[in-house]
């Protein structure tokens, strides 16, 4: 039994009044079954009635049955491509988007329709994962709101690609007669292509400005490394080389520079193997995705990293000339202990975009011999390396008058840069490359429409020596022409239009040949290519004594508001993508909003309750959000998350359409750099007529206080591997025969809760598989979400300390509860309630909470409680331990999702395909192309649930009959842990001893899910192992 | 006036008949044994009951008019039909009326019901071009793989590429039978794919029109079929489902691909279990067991998710 009492909101642990009620009711509405009975002739059903209404029926099935079934049609090819075999999926390396400088991806690909990304396997430095927006990014491509070829302002058709050109060059060519200059604004590209086509561009037009712009700065690091190191790059990092990690306010494992390398590298030594796992601090103010996974969280405020950096750096032994520090308790001098006993191996990195701040974090980083080890700075990052003083300087000029035409390449700065448009309008020819209608192309005078990357040649760089290839999967859709073709036919070279794509092959092949060389072909085929030097390790050019003093002289702000990017749509540069605005936020769980963060002791101390909207002033905007009470943020600390309220195309009548507020505006600029941290901000609660109802699925399907997480410390771990699960387990008396498994396969699922993150890639990857419906934001506030497989978010909290409330987490110290305790809401009051009669500081505890994340699906029950309750055996089992669902025989009664323990049926409450109120491009025939073949739609009034993938394990059984073989251990996997980037989930036969999952559930760690019941789940969790016990701490 | 009885009879009589008409098609498996005894044994019994409140219903009428006697103009059916029908006996008459009311509603009623879930057996409808299988398959004794090339690769057997046929039809023309002129079937081929027969050559930018052909077998999206299973796995021939395609002229649905006459054959069926490595344990199981073969069924070609999913 673990110590701790779990919850998963606010709601459920304050037990208020509304959460007692919901929670009560399986599904969030009742029938309106009074309206029926009530005594009321004009709402009451009488005989008369029910004969209409059934001779009615009667007759309109009849009617019905007189038409001929559908005639349908069968369309072959009129000459078939060699490699196509219809009803075979084809897999072909290119590249997603989850970054701006893309991600390298398989491709699956139906009789010509890229219906998946998969990860791909052979890009190990990219990690073999995918994560949420990646995936959902293939519905990018189906989008009827792309632009259909080349616009010209004030014509509302499509312009011929020669004219079009024609009128561009004129444009162009007038910009040069009137001595003006020309930019080209990317999104700090790192395409070999585009940036070929540019060098092309500029060849013909001398008087060019490319300025690169990227809605996220990251100039901090850039910066600090220029002058420390005198290169000014992002490095990367190695987290698989840390032992131990520590972190100020970077949230490296959500949405900080290349957060999907990051975990598969960090998970690599997060399973404690041999009693060994890394130990990571994170020191920040929100609850991020990272901190949520942390073994030492401690809430401090954004605006103090550099003090605490600078008690680290004196903990570690740096001369300091000033005092201005924080030691966040004791936890700095562990930290700094831990990181001295890991010379070599220990990493320290910052979120702040300050460059002091990060000019320090490099000189610890250069003290603990980080560089060479888990930093390379030789092999740097080339992604989102924009510096924003040159964007800046280009405004200004524009401002002033002196550009004639800019082209805007990809990047939609409108949007995320207030003072762009402004600029813009100053720019007589505005030339824009979107593929759809965005802030920025909106008010274009050309639009060369752009291709998709599915539609694209493409060679990317986003490490030095690094490269992804991209090869088009598709024919374009619509037409649109390459970017760097239109760039090349500007500056004079000779290219067609749309369905010329050849030159974009063999501009691609060329770039290819004259920067990298080798064999086009075999790269393509790879998709990755790597040709990277040895890391050196840099020398320090500079003291610290002015940048502590700088750091120390900085004053911090009572109140901060921090703004920060969500995990599920990042920087909100793919505004029209459901799936992943469906994709519940991995830490507050709430789909398609962004809102105000608040922590509890702020909310209690303002009145405030989630849903109030609040007015957020700032030195220099103001706007009116919604408040959610978020666990475990820093007292005087408030989030918004940037990437919301895009201004989409009109004809997007959806939930997309208003989705949240755009927080771009609030972006400090002040110091010449890109502060997301802005103090000196008042905040007022706007009285409205209601409170804002949140898209937010944390507390349905409760399980109702069960004890389901299981976890330990590192420590009783190593003295017992069963720590934290090591219950007394009564033997199950069964009314059931048990199955016989021993012939055949026997299909499991394992699922370390040590890797999970909670990163929620696998929700998309399986909705995406198994068409899985996007049902919106209205539904999801029904509970109606339809996701197969959820995580669940659990917090509990830490132990308080008694003495010293300031610092939040305090190991080893005085413990006002013994171990063993069950740590409830009540126990942590009244150790606080002991340490202080402070009423301001009566809710501080929420500040010290631990998160746990769990992925649920379908438990593929031996002992199914589903499957006897099911009145008409739609849900049955299979010799190979599958819990088998079979729509067409499922009549809707609910029964099985009220009588499942674990709360993972979902019932199919509309035709969701059909019905255009649920329009996220799933219901109309172009964003169709993207359903997966193999898996039925569902209709309306079934129910459905994880299927294990069978379609994957069909197709694998016949793979190896139709080769005569038997099947090899783990040849395939489920969609959620293929995409996994932290190999949290894993999925076999029980039966083949080779095969992963065989091992895996021989391990210590491994237990059932409310085990107790008795029902003999196959999927195995492994339990949490937290590193919290402090073997260095003086 | 309220008569439920007749209502009950006609009900009885209708569930006995069409239950049987499913048993006459071959469809005895689509509901089990039992549920059709019972079914017989129940219309058996409303029919009983039906009859008995006839009696009760004649009784009470001629007690009523005894009691009350009316006297009335004789109206139509009185004067004219009356004096008719009362002179045939009134059991037989009842029946055979009934009978063929029945046969001929049930059986309008079966067709509605199967043509409503999409069971098209016999369904043959005239294709873009009247490709003949008799000619090709039949008399000139072509390999079904041969134009059908996926079906040992995929799901779908597919229809064969305009290109697929052009490796023959580049130069068989059919001229001979219509006086040296391309054969019109063969010119749709040349139409759609563009190519000139006259010259032999493929026509430069032509703008290529697929051929739309009609789908004859339509399983439903909830059902997962795949050929390649059957054909290399399972080592089927084609007839065994589409039946004798060598010999039609125009192809039709040969068998009613429903999930009953699916369900017969795996329970009846053998695996490939002696050549197949990938069965080598069951093979292995089978002959401890002391078995001829494994059926299909009994290596759980029953379950729900062997092909709905």
């Amino acid at each position: 039994m673990s110590s701790n009492k779990y919850w998963k909101g606010v709601e459920e642990l304050e037990q208020t009044q509304e959460f007692v009620t919901s929670n009560a009711n399986e599904f969030s509405e009742g029938l309106p079954l009074d309206k029926v009975f009530a005594n009321d002739d004009s709402t009451r059903a009488n005989r008369r009635d029910f004969l209409k209404y059934f001779g009615f029926g009667l007759g309109a099935v009849t009617l019905a049955a007189c038409n001929k079934a559908p005639v349908k049609k069968a369309i072959p090819y009129t000459e078939k491509p060699d490699n196509v075999t219809p009803g075979v999926p084809l897999y072909y390396a290119s590249s997603s988007v989850s970054n701006s400088e893309g991600f390298p991806v398989l491709v699956k690909v139906r009789e010509g329709r890229p219906i998946k990304f998969e990860p791909n396997k052979e890009a190990t430095y990219f990690g073999g994962g995918l994560d949420g927006l990646g995936h959902s990014a293939i519905l990018s491509l189906y989008d009827t709101n792309r632009l259909k070829g080349a616009m010209i302002a004030g014509k509302r058709k499509v312009q011929e690609w020669s004219a079009f050109d024609k009128e561009v060059v004129a444009a162009l060519d007038t910009t040069v007669a009137n001595g003006k200059a020309i930019a080209v604004v990317t999104n700090g590209s790192t395409s070999l292509v585009t940036n070929q086509a540019i060098a092309d561009f500029k060849a013909k037009y001398s008087n060019t400005n490319v300025v690169a712009y990227e809605p996220i700065s990251y100039s901090g690091i850039i910066r600090a490394n220029e002058t420390a190191f005198g290169s000014a790059v992002i490095p990367a990092y190695n987290f698989q080389n840390a032992d131990v990690i520590v972190s100020f306010g970077a949230d490296f494992l959500g949405t900080w520079i290349s957060p999907i390398k990051f975990h598969s590298d960090y998970g690599k030594n997060r399973v404690p193997k041999n009693g060994k796992m890394s130990k990571h601090f994170q020191f920040e103010s929100l609850m991020s995705l990272t901190g949520s996974n942390a073994d030492v969280r401690v809430p401090i405020k954004m605006s103090n990293v550099g003090k605490h950096l600078i008690a680290l750096y004196r903990e570690l032994g740096g001369a300091t000339p000033h005092d201005g520090m924080e030691t966040a308790g004791n936890s700095i001098k562990q930290a700094a202990a831990e990181l001295k006993a890991a010379q070599g191996r220990a990493l320290v990195i910052c979120g702040s975009n300050d460059e002091q701040d990060q000019l320090l974090a490099n000189a610890i980083n250069t003290m603990l011999g980080s560089y060479g080890s888990t930093i390379d700075i030789t092999n740097y990052y080339k992604g989102q390396s924009a510096d924003e003083n040159n964007f800046n300087a280009f405004l200004k000029e524009a401002a002033n008058g002196s550009y004639g035409a800019v082209i805007t390449l990809g990047a939609n700065p409108v949007y995320s840069h207030s003072q762009t448009e402004a600029a813009y309008t100053k720019i007589p020819v505005r030339i824009s490359t979107a593929i759809t209608r965005n802030e920025s192309s909106i008010n274009s005078t050309h639009i060369a429409t752009g291709l998709h990357p599915l539609e694209s040649w493409d060679i990317q760089e986003p490490y030095k020596g690094r490269f992804i290839l991209s090869q088009p999967t598709i024919s374009p859709v619509f037409e649109g022409r390459h970017i760097a073709s239109s760039l090349v036919a500007w500056s004079g070279a000779s290219v067609k239009g749309t369905k010329d794509y050849s030159h974009a092959y063999v501009f691609a092949k060329s770039v290819f040949n004259n920067s990298i060389g080798g064999d086009f072909n075999k790269a393509i085929e790879n998709g990755v290519l790597e040709n990277t030097s040895t890391a050196t390790v840099p020398s320090l050019n500079v003291t610290m004594n002015s940048t502590i003093e700088a750091i120390a002289a900085k004053k911090s702000s009572d109140k901060e508001l921090i703004l920060y990017q969500k995990v599920g749509v990042r920087d909100g540069a793919y505004g029209n993508t459901p799936w992943a605005h469906e994709m519940p936020d991995p830490i507050t769980k709430v789909t398609w909003d962004n809102y105000l963060c608040v922590s509890m002791p702020d909310a209690k101390a303002a009145g405030w309750e989630t849903g109030d909207t609040i007015k957020v002033t700032t030195p220099s905007a103001s706007m009116e959000m919604p408040v959610l009470i978020q666990p475990g943020q820093t007292k005087e600390t408030y989030g918004i998350a940037l990437g919301y309220g895009r201004v989409l195309p009109e004809e997007v009548q959806n939930d997309l359409k208003d989705l949240g507020h755009n927080a771009y505006p609030l972006v400090d600029m002040k110091g010449g750099f890109a502060n997301y941290t802005i103090g000196g901000i008042k905040l007022e609660k706007v009285e409205t007529a209601r409170v804002y109802e949140f898209g937010i699925t944390q507390t349905h399907y409760s399980i109702e206080g069960r004890d389901i997480i299981r976890e330990a410390s590192l420590e009783e771990y190593r003295q017992d591997p069963k720590a934290g699960h090591n219950v007394h387990k009564p033997k199950p008396i069964s009314l059931w025969e048990d199955y016989d498994y021993s012939k055949g396969h026997h299909w499991a699922m394992a699922i370390d809760m040590n890797s999970c993150t909670g990163c929620s890639a696998c929700i998309v990857s399986c909705s995406i598989e198994n068409n899985v419906p996007i049902v919106g934001r209205d539904e999801v506030r029904r509970r109606r979400e339809m996701h197969w497989l959820r995580i669940d978010r659990y917090y509990s909290f830490e132990a308080p300390a008694k003495k010293d409330l300031s610092l939040s987490i305090v190991h080893g110290g005085d413990q006002t509860v013994e171990a063993g305790d069950q740590m409830t809401k009540e126990k942590v009051m009244e150790a606080y309630s002991e340490a202080t009669e402070d009423q301001a500081k009566a809710y501080d505890y929420y500040e010290n909470v631990k998160v746990a994340h769990q992925p649920m699906m379908c438990q593929h029950c031996d002992n199914a409680p589903c499957e006897t309750v099911c009145p008409v055996l739609a849900t049955t089992h299979s010799s190979e331990g599958l819990n088998q669902m079979t729509y067409n025989r499922c009549i809707g009664t609910k029964y099985c999702g009220n009588n499942c323990p674990y709360k993972v049926r979902r019932f199919n409450w509309f035709r969701y395909n059909e019905n255009e109120k649920f329009d996220y491009h799933f219901s109309n025939d172009l964003g169709k192309m993207v359903i997966n073949p193999d898996v039925t739609v569902r209709s309306r009034g079934v129910m459905e649930k994880c299927s294990f993938c069978v379609q994957r394990i069909q197709s694998a059984k016949l793979t190896a009959k139709r080769d005569n073989r038997k099947m090899k251990a783990d040849e395939f996997t489920t969609a959620c842990a293929q995409t996994c980037p932290s190999n949290a989930i894993v999925f076999g036969d029980l039966n083949d001893a080779n095969s992963e999952i065989s091992k895996l559930y021989k391990d210590d760690r491994s237990y059932h899910v409310l085990e107790e019941l008795g029902v003999k789940p196959s999927v195995q969790y492994l339990s949490k192992i937290r590193n919290t016990d402090n073997q260095n701490n003086a | 006036m309220y008569k439920p009885k007749k209502h009950i009879a006609f009900t009885a009589l209708f569930t006995s008949i069409s239950t049987l008409s499913f048993s006459k098609n071959n469809m005895s498996s689509f509901y089990s044994e039992s549920t059709f005894l019972a079914l017989i044994i129940l219309s058996v019994v409303l029919a009983a009951i039906a009859a008995l409140l006839f009696g009760i219903r004649k009784h009470l009428k001629s007690l009523n008019e005894e009691k009350n006697p009316t006297t009335k103009e004789p109206t139509f059916y009185e004067s004219k039909i009356y004096p008719v029908i009362s002179k045939w006996n009134p059991t037989i008459a009842t029946l055979v009326i009934a009978g063929f009311l029945l046969v001929v509603l049930g059986s309008f009623g079966y067709k509605f019901g199967m043509d409503e879930v999409g069971v098209q057996q016999g369904y043959a409808p005239n294709q873009p071009i009247n490709f003949s299988h008799k000619l090709h398959a039949g008399q000139y004794e072509m390999d079904c793989k041969y134009c059908h090339s996926t079906v040992e690769k995929s799901k779908s057997a597919s229809i064969p590429s305009l290109n697929t046929c052009m490796n023959c039809h580049k130069y068989v023309k059919a001229d001979e039978k219509y006086n040296g002129k391309t054969s019109p079937e063969i010119q749709k081929i040349y139409d759609a794919i563009g190519y000139d027969g006259d010259n032999m050559e493929y026509i430069e930018g032509y703008e290529q029109k697929p051929i739309k052909w009609i789908r004859i077998h339509n399983l439903p999206d909830l059902a997962y079929f795949n050929h390649s299973q059957h054909v290399v796995v399972g080592n089927l021939e084609c007839q065994t489902c589409h039946g004798p395609v060598q010999e039609m002229e125009k192809v039709e649905q040969y068998a009613t691909l429903q999930m009953g006459w699916c369900i017969d054959c795996h329970r009846e069926r053998g695996i490939e279990s002696e050549t197949n490595e990938y069965y080598e344990e069951v093979h292995k199981n089978m002959i401890a067991e002391g078995k001829d073969y494994v059926t299909v069924a009994e290596n759980g070609g029953l379950e729900c998710s062997k092909c709905h999913y």
